[in-house]
């Protein structure tokens, strides 16, 4: 019962964080592995907060457990926006130990890796149900954007009627094509930035505020 | 236009998204699927000859052809009679002479029906008005109707076709055929009653992202352990599931929390 106790606990402190006036919004990142989701994370934590969230990796699947950033107060325009970050593990409909083997990665840990990562989708969409009062959906823009998983995740999103921004990621990728994805998600904001290389932050900052405010 | 919605008629191009959540129009979320080149289905009032230019030749087989395999499980009977409508109508107003029909020179069923005093009534008659021993007619009926054809009840559901336009007798018919053709259905392999309003034609191609969406649901249940570290996600039924899957074990079994009960088992921990 251990772990059972550690995540009641776990939500317990959530739910108790919200004691302090103004709730911070949940805003948890989604989108498919290796989108970069964890480096905007860890650009909005460290810009805000000085710390980083979680390792990143060019490994998919390196972040297998959402990990919170809490209380990042992000302040723009005279106004200040506290929200609750947090970082999903990609999301996928097949996770193979064998994508972990090209990554020399040993097979008793591709198969472990491989079996967090599912949990940890699981997890994450457990946590779209009930768990977050806006997302962060991130696309790699080098990549097409019409998969299975991107429409299903959107349109639960939608159902949900939660707020959603969608992050064009990696625009300093010759390859990158904003347009394809604000295409694909017309009804949507789509917002353009690296996070890696921290390019138009200002207006993903902007947007955060006035979409999770 | 190759979607349209079955409530509202509004129409949306292949491939559209919009769908995903509904008509926009009307909240409706049945569609029907009309592939490219072919024109959507005519209003069933309307008796000119452009229904009977359309309807044979995208989608139904002409009167000659041989009946269709009888594998459509998905049709439905509201399904049936619609086809059988649009058939018997267009084999009226195409070549009305060879047709047995009461009154072959009226141009379409309501005034023909008026004339004929018993048409309607056929519906809920146990031997209805549309000859069987008329081959030609027969050989419509099949190929409209696929695998109820060799049923009696199957007559039923001709002469409700027959009678499009709605009277008091026709809903005494309607409901008769909704009352027994279910059973008929059951008999014929699974075949399920459904509203009388739906009218969809069988999409045969091209899979849309919403049936897509439900094939995937019906494929496996939430996590699909193909071997030790290859897992197949579905990610809808993740969603949906209230309890919560938070570990896998190696010998392919869940842990899973199910809120109601850790809640409940442990009320001194906070």
């Amino acid at each position: 019962m251990g772990l059972l106790t550690e995540l009641k606990s776990s939500i317990s402190n959530a739910t108790s964080s919200l004691f302090a006036g103004s709730d911070p919004k949940r805003i948890g990142i989604y989108g498919p592995p290796n989108a970069g989701k964890t480096t905007l994370a860890n650009r909005i934590a460290r810009d805000w907060t000085g710390d980083a969230v979680g390792p990143e990796s060019h490994v998919p699947h390196e972040t297998r457990r959402a990990r919170r950033k809490e209380n990042v107060e992000i302040k723009r325009n005279g106004k200040s926006v506290t929200i609750d970050v947090v970082d999903t593990p990609g999301v996928t409909t097949k996770v193979d130990y064998k994508e972990f083997l090209e990554h020399d990665i040993e097979k008793d840990d591709a198969v472990r890796r491989s079996r967090e990562a599912t949990e940890g989708v699981a997890e994450a969409m457990h946590w779209l149900r009930e768990d977050v009062d806006g997302v962060i959906y991130v696309l790699d823009s080098t990549e097409d954007p019409f998969t299975q998983v991107n429409t299903m995740l959107i349109g639960i999103i939608e159902s949900q009627n939660l707020p959603v921004l969608i992050f064009a990621n990696k625009i300093d990728l010759d390859d990158s094509s904003v347009q394809r994805i604000s295409n694909a998600f017309p009804q949507h904001e789509t917002v353009p930035l690296s996070a890696l290389e921290g390019d138009n932050m200002d207006e993903v900052y902007d947007k955060i505020a006035e979409y999770f405010g | 236009m190759p979607h349209q919605c079955t409530g509202c008629g509004h129409t949306f191009a292949d491939g559209s998204k919009e769908m995903l959540s509904g008509c926009p129009e009307c909240g409706g979320n049945k569609f029907q699927f009309r592939p490219e080149g072919a024109s959507l289905p005519d209003d069933p009032s309307e008796t000119d000859s452009g229904a009977a230019q359309s309807g044979p030749d995208s989608q139904e087989p002409s009167p000659d052809a041989e009946p269709p395999e009888p594998d459509g499980s998905s049709s439905s009977v509201a399904e049936t009679v619609g086809r059988a409508t649009t058939k018997v109508r267009d084999f009226v107003s195409s070549d009305p002479a060879e047709i047995d029909s009461p009154d072959p020179e009226a141009s379409w069923p309501s005034e023909r029906e008026e004339a004929a005093g018993s048409g309607a009534s056929g519906t809920a008659d146990p031997s209805p008005d549309p000859s069987p021993s008329s081959g030609t007619d027969d050989d419509i009926i099949d190929a409209d109707a696929r695998r109820e054809a060799v049923e009696t009840d199957e007559d039923d559901a001709q002469a409700s076709a027959r009678s499009d336009v709605v009277s008091d007798e026709e809903l005494d018919g309607a409901d008769a055929v909704e009352g027994r053709d279910p059973l008929a259905g059951d008999a014929a392999g699974g075949l399920a009653g459904s509203g009388g309003e739906v009218v969809s034609e069988p999409s045969e191609a091209d899979p849309d992202i919403a049936e897509l969406r439900e094939q995937l649901n019906d494929q496996f249940e939430s996590i699909k352990i193909v071997e030790p570290g290859q897992y197949e996600l579905n990610l809808m039924e993740l969603y949906d599931r209230e309890e919560y899957i938070i570990a896998l074990q190696e010998n392919g079994r869940y842990v899973i929390q199910v809120p109601e009960q850790w809640i409940g088992d442990q009320p001194g921990d906070s």
